[in-house]
C-alpha cells in the first residue's frame, strides 16, 4: 500500500496521539554512591502526577521522593544499599484512573527491587490496587486515601482475596467516616448551619464521605434538604444550582474532588446566586487548583485535610524547610503523609535488612515490620497502624478560603 | 414535590442556554453529515478548540475582565470573527489532510479517521494548555433580568439568541445562495452534480469552512457561558451535540437547532424533577424512542436519491 504525505503525518500522529494516552513513566535515580554492595532497593510510588490531579499528586510524589533522598545521604543501611524510587503516573488524559493504578502496581509487583510502595492518592484507585499488592505480598501506605471500605468491614475483606487474612494495605491520613463526621460537625456547631444540600460526584471516595456527611449532619439535628449525584465530565451544573437555591440552602456540601467537579460548583453557584452560601468539603478540593477553577466565588468555602497542617506543625519545621530547599516550593497538602509513608518503609527496609543478615530482605519481611509500626516520630506526629491497615492517630486540619487564598483555621485531634 | 411554576420557568432558561450550545455545535455535525454522510467525531474537538482560540486572541487583546463601551463591540467581534476563521480554517485542513483521501473508501475508514482526528486534537490541545481546566474572562457585562420572579442572565439571552440568528443566516445560505445551491446539489449527488460544473472538492470544503466556524463561535460563547474551558469539553459537548443532530434529524439544520434545545431542556428537566445523575439516562432514552417511532428524526424526511 502506498501512503500519501498525508495519511503518513495523520498516521505517525495518531500514533503520538494514543501513546499520550497511556501513563508515563520516570525513574528518579539520586546522586549515584559509589557501588553499595547489597544493591539496590526500591520504594514503588503510584500517584496522578499529570492532568487536573497533578497539582495535589506533584507535591505528594515529592515528599516521598525526598525521603528517599535524605536516607541515601543519611547512608542507609549502612551503605550496603542504595535505595531509589520508582515513580509511575496513575492519571490518564488528565485525571486518575483505576485502571493504569492497577497496571503501575503490576510493574512493582514484577520489578524484584520494589519492596513496598506509597500510593495511590485517590480511593477508586486503590480498590483496584489492593487486590493485587494483597496477592503479592507488597506492603503499600497511602498518603492520602479516605474512604472507609479500604480498610473496615466487609468492602475491605472483598479487596483482599488472595490473602483474607493478611493486610498489605496502610495508610496515614484519617479516613471519611471520621473525615465526614467532623465536618458534619463544624457544619452543625461550628459554622451553625441548619440546612444543607448535599452533592456527590458518584465515586468511591466522594459518595462515600458525602454519604457520612449526610448521615452524621442528620444526626446532629441537621436537615439535609437533599442528595444528588453528578455524573463524569458534566461541566453544567446550572439547573441543579438552579434547584438547589430553590430550597434556600445554608450551605452546600460537595463530597468529590476539583477534578470531578469541585471547582466548577462552586463557579457556577454565584451564576445562579448562591455566591454568598458557604461552600463545603473534605480533602477532594483542598488543593490549589480549586481556587483556580472557582475565581472569585472560591472566597467562603470550607475544606477539611485528612491530615495535620504540616506548616502550622512545630515537629514538621525540620521536614518543610527541607523540601522548600530541594523543590523550591511550598509543600503540598500530603507532601509530609507521602514523606512519612516512605520513612515509616524506609525503616521497615532497615530493621528487616537486620533480620536478613544484611541480605536484600523479601516483601514479606518488610510487610512485617511495616504492619508492626506503633509511635513512629515523623513530621506528622507519632504514626502507627492498628489491625486494620489505619492510623491511630486521626488528625484534621479545617480550611477556610478567604480573599483567594486558603488559611488553616484550625486542626482538630480525633478519636482512632 | 409540589409544583413550582417559577422555578419551572427558570430551568426553562437554563436548559435553553444550555442547549443554544449543542445547536450551534450540532449546526456543524449536521451540515457535514448532510454532504459526506461523515459523522464528523472531531467537530466537538473543533468546538473546544474554539474556546482555546477565543481565549488566545483574548489574551492577545489584553482582555482580562468584563469589557464596557464601545470596546465591547470590538473585543467581542475580533473574538468570535477570529475564531470562527481560526476553527474554519482547521476544519478545512482536517478534511483535506484526513477525510478527502477517504472520500470513496468504506463508510467505516472515515468513521474511524475521524475518531483518530478527535483524538489528535483533544492531545494538541492537552499539550497546548494542560490538562486543568483554564479559566475564561467574563468579556461581556452580565446584567440580570427579572421577569416576575424569573432571573435571566445577559449571557443567556445572547446563548439563545446567537443559536438561533446564526441558524436562520445558514438557513438562509444554504436555501438562498448560488453556493449553497452547490452545496445541496452535491448532497443529493455527488457525481451529477460534477457534471452539471459545481467544484466539488471546494463544495465540501466550503461546508467545513462554515460547520467548523459555528463550532468556533459556540466556543466563544460558552467560553463566556461558563466561564472556563478544558482540553477534554469537546467530548462531552460533542456527544450531545451529535444527538441533537440526530434527534432533530441529521442533515437539517432547523432539526439541529430544535434537538439542541431540546436536549438542554430535558437534561433540565430531569435534573429538576428526577435528578442530576439521571440526565443522561432521560436524554438518551427520548433519542432511543424518537428514533423507534421517526428513525429520521424530529424534522428528518427520508431524503430521495440517497445513497
Amino acid at each position: 500500500m502506498r501512503l500519501s504525505v498525508p495519511q503518513a503525518i495523520l498516521a505517525v500522529a495518531l500514533a503520538a496521539s494514543l501513546s499520550a494516552c497511556t501513563s508515563s513513566s520516570s525513574s528518579s535515580s539520586s546522586a549515584a554512591s559509589s557501588g553499595p554492595s547489597g544493591g539496590t532497593i526500591k520504594i514503588g510510588v503510584d500517584l496522578p502526577v499529570s492532568g487536573a490531579d497533578a497539582s495535589i499528586g506533584m507535591p505528594t510524589q515529592n515528599g516521598a521522593v525526598l525521603a528517599v533522598e535524605e536516607a541515601n545521604r543519611n547512608g542507609f543501611a549502612g551503605g550496603k544499599f542504595k535505595l531509589d524510587t520508582s515513580l509511575l503516573d496513575d492519571a490518564v488524559q488528565g485525571k486518575h484512573d483505576p485502571a493504569a493504578g492497577a497496571q503501575n502496581v503490576k510493574t512493582f509487583i514484577s520489578d524484584s527491587a520494589v519492596l513496598a510502595m506509597v500510593g495511590p492518592f485517590n480511593s477508586n484507585v486503590a480498590k483496584s490496587e489492593i487486590p493485587l499488592t494483597n496477592d503479592a505480598g507488597l506492603a503499600q501506605i497511602s498518603p492520602s486515601n479516605t474512604n472507609d471500605g479500604l480498610t473496615i468491614g466487609d468492602d475491605a475483606k472483598k479487596l483482599r482475596t488472595a490473602h483474607p487474612d493478611v493486610n498489605t494495605y496502610f495508610r496515614v491520613c484519617t479516613r471519611d467516616a471520621k473525615q465526614g463526621a467532623a465536618l458534619a460537625q463544624v457544619a452543625a456547631d461550628r459554622l451553625k448551619l441548619k440546612k444543607v444540600f448535599v452533592i456527590d460526584d458518584n465515586e468511591t471516595y466522594g459518595k462515600g464521605l458525602a454519604d457520612v456527611f449526610d448521615t452524621s449532619f442528620r444526626q446532629l439535628g441537621g436537615t439535609v434538604l437533599g442528595h444528588e449525584h453528578i455524573t463524569a465530565n458534566q461541566v453544567d451544573f446550572k439547573a441543579l444550582l438552579t434547584k438547589i437555591k430553590a430550597q434556600g440552602p445554608d450551605a452546600v456540601f460537595f463530597g468529590g474532588n476539583t477534578s470531578t467537579g469541585g471547582g466548577l460548583i462552586r463557579r457556577q453557584m454565584a451564576d445562579v446566586g448562591l455566591g454568598k452560601t458557604p461552600f463545603l468539603g473534605g480533602d477532594g478540593i483542598s488543593d490549589d487548583e480549586f481556587e483556580k477553577q472557582a475565581g472569585d466565588s472560591a472566597n467562603g468555602s470550607y475544606m477539611t485535610v485528612a491530615s495535620p497542617d504540616a506548616t502550622k506543625l512545630p515537629s514538621a519545621k525540620a521536614f518543610v524547610d527541607a523540601y522548600k530547599a530541594r523543590f523550591k516550593t511550598d509543600v503540598g497538602p500530603y507532601s509530609a503523609n507521602a514523606y512519612t509513608a516512605a520513612k515509616i518503609e524506609i525503616a521497615a527496609f532497615e530493621k528487616a535488612i537486620a533480620d536478613a543478615g544484611g541480605k536484600m530482605p523479601t516483601r514479606g519481611d518488610v510487610l512485617k515490620y511495616i504492619a508492626a509500626t506503633k509511635e513512629y516520630d515523623s513530621p506528622i506526629g507519632k504514626v502507627g497502624f492498628d489491625a486494620n491497615g489505619d492510623t491511630t492517630s486521626p488528625v484534621l486540619s479545617l480550611l477556610n478560603v478567604q480573599g483567594g487564598k486558603k488559611v488553616v483555621i484550625d486542626v482538630i485531634q480525633l478519636k482512632s | 414535590m409540589h409544583f413550582d411554576p417559577t422555578l419551572f420557568a427558570q430551568q426553562l432558561i437554563n436548559g435553553l442556554s444550555l442547549g443554544g450550545i449543542y445547536a450551534l455545535i450540532a449546526l456543524g455535525y449536521t451540515m457535514v453529515y448532510g454532504i459526506i454522510e461523515l459523522i464528523n467525531f472531531a467537530h466537538g474537538d473543533v468546538y473546544t478548540l474554539g474556546t482555546f482560540f477565543s481565549l488566545a486572541i483574548l489574551t492577545l487583546l489584553g482582555v482580562t475582565g468584563v469589557v464596557t463601551g464601545p470596546m465591547l463591540i470590538v473585543v467581542v467581534a475580533v473574538t468570535i470573527l477570529g475564531a470562527m476563521i481560526l476553527c474554519g480554517l482547521t476544519g478545512v485542513i482536517i478534511e483535506r489532510l484526513a477525510y478527502r483521501r477517504l472520500r470513496n473508501a468504506p463508510k467505516l475508514a472515515p468513521l474511524i479517521t475521524a475518531i483518530g482526528m478527535s483524538f489528535i486534537l483533544e492531545n494538541l490541545m492537552l499539550y497546548w494548555k494542560g490538562p486543568s481546566p483554564i479559566p475564561f474572562p467574563a468579556v461581556i457585562p452580565n446584567p440580570e433580568f427579572t421577569l416576575g420572579a424569573v432571573t435571566i442572565q445577559a449571557k443567556q439571552v445572547m446563548v439563545i439568541l446567537l443559536a438561533i440568528v446564526l441558524m436562520v443566516v445558514l438557513q438562509a445560505f444554504v436555501y438562498n445562495t448560488k453556493l449553497g445551491k452547490a452545496m445541496r446539489a452535491t448532497a443529493q449527488d455527488k457525481d451529477a452534480a460534477q457534471l452539471m460544473g459545481i467544484n466539488i472538492n471546494t463544495t465540501i470544503a466550503l461546508t467545513f469552512l462554515i460547520g467548523s466556524a459555528l463550532a468556533g463561535a459556540a466556543g466563544f460563547v460558552s467560553g463566556v457561558y461558563y466561564g472556563s474551558t478544558w482540553f477534554f469539553n469537546g467530548f462531552g459537548a460533542g456527544l450531545k451535540a451529535f444527538t441533537a443532530a440526530v434527534l432533530g434529524g441529521i442533515g437539517n439544520l432547523a432539526g439541529a437547532m430544535l434537538g439542541g434545545f431540546l436536549i438542554g431542556l430535558i437534561e433540565a428537566m430531569t435534573t429538576q424533577f428526577i435528578g442530576d445523575q439521571w440526565s443522561n439516562v432521560v436524554v438518551f432514552s427520548v433519542l432511543v424512542i424518537v428514533l423507534i417511532f421517526r428513525p429520521s428524526g424530529l424534522l428528518g424526511e427520508a431524503l430521495p436519491n440517497k445513497v
